[in-house]
């Protein structure tokens, strides 16, 4: 009990006096974590909503429809019995007459199909109205994807087919893709306000059907009553629709904000194992007099391992929990299943194995990055310790020899770089994804811009795209903070590390501007590498995500600008580590080295 | 040359240094003036934290006076901006520190050629003259060793070819002996007698009486002030093989 005490005390008190190093380690693992929530709240959505409305609504297994295309020869009535009777199915509602039109009101255009339907609720598909009160003649009632996208409210007035209606209600349907993943958007009115606002061209049809087996699906379509409607219909898309199909083009939208969350966690949380190795290797540098005096007191070498790991432990479990409440309120923004579905208002909160995962996730990356100084700090002789003998500093010859070449600025650079390798590579690894991601944005970006509007439309994918771009936005950002925050350790790292040998070069002529310059190059070094390696990183990542280069590769020049936009921010970020480093008080440090 | 002969190289008048506010105010250097000529070799003598170390530092421009001013190269050091301070200590002035400093990563050879390539110099030229100063100060054959593998005699040898890189006007030596054991002081001894001998200026801080007695002139500092100053020229200096013991 007393030895625990006595961890506790001296990993609380390290804590104490390194309190904005370990609020920096804190945000870098509260990203990650809630990163990973997000994610896995994301993953939780796509499983759960369309089920629920479906529940809710008597959602229909297939659905069946005539006169749905523009070249629909004249539909009927006559040419949806057989389906009634087919083998499987259990129950039919329907058909319903179904007018193509357009819908326009202020700052709305958009095509429509109108549903006619009793006013009395059927047996299948029963669209739940969430807001005013179902169809009555002179009265719609909108897709609540289709009234949200825009802005559409009960009671308010729109044309169809120049007709004046009052907006009566707004539902939610299993048995159509909600808007934009269904085009033409879709409404309701009475059977004789569709019948009248299709005029002159024929009206479609609608049934619905439930099966005997919900999973039959497969097997119903491969029917030879199937087969034989699906023939007549053959110039029309989607006569038949089963309730799979619908599913995955509502989950369209979420499947890629979710992939997209989650490959950037994972991309958070190597950065974050880069960064907090970083901040980690950072604290040891400084503490190597403390592990001197733990040991000179009578610790031992696992005494002085485990407070620091328990150090580094606390901080991680601690900033797991708030990564988990920040994720869990943040996953509402992100994670709105779709406006035409119902569960959007409940927060998608991760299971317990996945907060088993988030916290799982916290722990390693802080004993990754923990265990290796922890263990040579405990190994560090304890003279050696007291004396504050950090770490000794490789030696590159090759560079040594070349950075006799350069100006002096990139001689210290350079030989900054070549004595500490590992650093130098970690700080490469956290720079490159983040330009790895800016990239990917980019990329998106540009996909985005390439594509015409209407084609878009067509395939749903502008609301689709805008999310995505959003999403990679908001990642990019976390990404590129933390690669700063990481960044400005790296470069107050070498900064404390490197005092004796700059102290020395100033004493020797080198000027402040000089040896900021020189701080500021060994993180320009890296950086530069970062972003050579970050372009093609960036569009491989964009490929794995679903992305095709083939027609959409970003152009040259904004591939291009990301290499000086890299260094541009690592000098910025440096520059405040770098000035310190070149003023400290040269007869200061080496009389105390 | 005859600039360097007929002028002063070193002048302070009155120079202070105070760290500390009110009660924990110490005075570590109080009211000191000095001045050294061409060729000449000063040595300040003194217990430890007498002040003689900070007074260095004062002289070579590494710490900035409370008061007094230091005049170097015909340059006021206080009123200069610390780049101009650095490109005055890059050519005017060469540093030898008890603790070595030299650079762990590197040869002795690379050590000696750091200052100039600091100061601009050619590679191929900075690489030439580091191997005279380092066959100077008899290390030919130890160049290529990192300084780990040099003992402390060998290392303080490095750092005093590496002072001499740039052809300073004077070269400060703080406790240059006060790491080394015998054999390696009296090796040390004889770098800088054989340095003095040439005609370069030198001011060593040191506690260390045999150093002390080759100079041309001892200064005693106790409390961050000069007591005494003895002129050892004329019979009172002695030379390197009486304080060895190896004169007949």
């Amino acid at each position: 009990m007393g030895r625990l005490l006595l961890i506790a005390r001296l990993a609380l008190g390290d804590i104490r006096r390194r309190r904005l190093q370990s609020a920096l380690l804190v945000v870098m693992i509260v990203t990650t974590t809630s990163t990973l929530t997000l994610g896995l709240a994301l993953h939780r959505v796509s499983q759960s909503p369309f089920e629920h409305t479906r529940a809710v609504t008597r959602g229909p297994d297939v659905v069946a429809q005539v006169g749905s295309g523009p070249d629909s020869t004249r539909p009927s009535v006559a040419q949806l019995a057989p389906l009634r009777h087919a083998p499987g199915v259990a129950a039919t509602a329907g058909p319903y007459p179904v007018a193509r039109a357009r819908l326009t009101a202020p700052g709305a255009s958009v095509a429509i199909e109108a549903v006619g339907r009793d006013a009395a609720p059927a047996t299948i598909d029963r669209p739940l109205v969430v807001a005013g009160e179902w169809v009555h003649a002179g009265g719609v009632v909108l897709e609540k994807g289709l009234a949200d996208s825009f802005g559409l409210h009960v009671g308010e007035t729109v044309r169809l087919a120049g007709r004046r209606f009052e907006v009566a209600g707004v539902a939610v349907t299993a048995a159509y893709p909600f808007y934009p993943a269904c085009l033409p958007a879709l409404v309701w009115t009475t059977r004789a306000d569709a019948a009248s606002l299709a005029g002159r061209q024929p009206l479609g049809y609608v049934l619905d059907i439930d099966l005997t087996q919900r999973s039959a699906t497969d097997a119903f379509l491969a029917s030879p009553a199937a087969g034989a409607f699906q023939d007549a219909t053959s110039n029309e898309p989607s006569a038949l629709q089963a309730w799979q199909w619908i599913r995955t083009d509502d989950y369209r939208l979420i499947a890629l904000n979710q992939k997209a969350m989650l490959v950037g966690s994972w991309l958070l949380s190597l950065l974050a194992i880069a960064s907090i190795a970083v901040v980690v290797g950072g604290r040891m540098a400084e503490q190597t007099r403390r592990v001197g005096l733990l040991k000179a007191v009578g610790g031992t070498p696992t005494l002085v391992a485990v407070v620091l790991l328990a150090e580094n432990l606390l901080l991680a479990v601690a900033a797991a929990i708030v990564g988990l409440i920040a994720g869990d309120l943040l996953a509402p923004l992100l994670a709105n299943p779709g406006a035409g579905l119902l569960g959007s208002a409940q927060s998608p909160r991760p299971s317990l194995s996945g907060t088993a995962l988030v916290v799982g996730v916290a722990v390693a990356v802080a004993l990754a990055a923990t265990l290796v100084p922890a263990i040579r700090g405990a190994r560090t002789s304890t003279i050696r310790a007291l004396n504050d003998a950090a770490h000794p500093p490789r030696r590159r010859p090759l560079l040594i020899a070349l950075s006799a070449r350069l100006p002096l600025p990139l001689l210290l650079g350079l030989r900054l770089v070549a004595r500490r390798t590992r650093r130098t590579i970690l700080t490469c690894a956290s720079l490159t994804i983040a330009v790895a991601m800016v990239v990917a944005v980019l990329a998106v970006q540009h996909r985005i811009q390439l594509t015409d509007r209407e084609q878009w439309a067509l395939f749903a994918g502008a609301a689709v795209g805008a999310r995505a771009t959003h999403v990679m936005l908001l990642l990019s950002s976390v990404l590129v903070a933390l690669a700063a925050i990481s960044a400005t350790f790296t470069a107050w790292a070498t900064v404390i590390d490197a005092r004796g040998s700059t102290a020395l070069m100033r004493a020797l002529g080198a000027t402040p501007r000089q040896i900021s310059a020189g701080f500021t190059a060994a993180q320009l070094l890296p950086g530069a590498l970062a972003a050579l390696a970050g372009i093609p990183a960036g569009l491989l990542l964009y490929e794995l995500a679903g992305g095709h280069l083939g027609n959409a590769t970003p152009p040259v020049l904004w591939l291009v600008a990301v290499i000086p936009g890299t260094l541009i921010a690592v000098a910025v970020v440096t520059a405040i580590p770098a000035r310190i480093g070149a003023r400290r008080s040269v007869a200061e440090v080496l009389r105390a080295e | 040359m005859t600039a360097r002969l007929n002028q002063r190289v070193l002048s302070a008048r009155d120079l202070c240094k105070e760290y500390g506010t009110g009660a924990g105010l110490v005075r570590a250097v109080d009211g000191v003036s000095l001045e050294i000529e061409p060729g000449e070799s000063v040595a300040i003598v003194g217990p430890s934290g007498c002040g003689k170390s900070t007074l260095l530092y004062l002289l070579g421009g590494l710490e900035r006076p409370t008061a007094g001013g230091v005049r170097l190269a015909d340059q006021q050091l206080e009123r200069t901006t610390e780049a101009k301070l650095a490109l005055l200590r890059r050519h005017a002035l060469g540093f030898v520190f008890q603790a070595f400093h030299l650079v762990d990563e590197l040869t002795a050879l690379e050590n000696v050629e750091l200052p100039a390539l600091l100061a601009g110099a050619l590679p191929r030229r900075a690489r030439e003259r580091a191997r005279e100063l380092l066959e100077e100060v008899g290390m030919t054959d130890r160049a290529e060793h990192l300084p780990s593998a040099l003992s402390g005699g060998q290392r303080q040898r490095v750092a005093i070819a590496r002072a001499l890189a740039n052809e300073p006007l004077l070269v400060l030596a703080d406790e240059p002996t006060g790491n080394l054991d015998s054999g390696s002081t009296t090796d040390v001894l004889r770098l800088f007698d054989q340095l003095h001998a040439n005609g370069q200026t030198l001011l060593i801080v040191t506690h260390d009486e045999r150093v002390a007695a080759t100079a041309d002139r001892l200064i005693s500092m106790r409390d961050g002030a000069f007591v005494s100053e003895t002129r050892l020229t004329g019979g009172t200096a002695r030379t390197l093989s009486a304080l060895t013991g190896l004169d007949g």
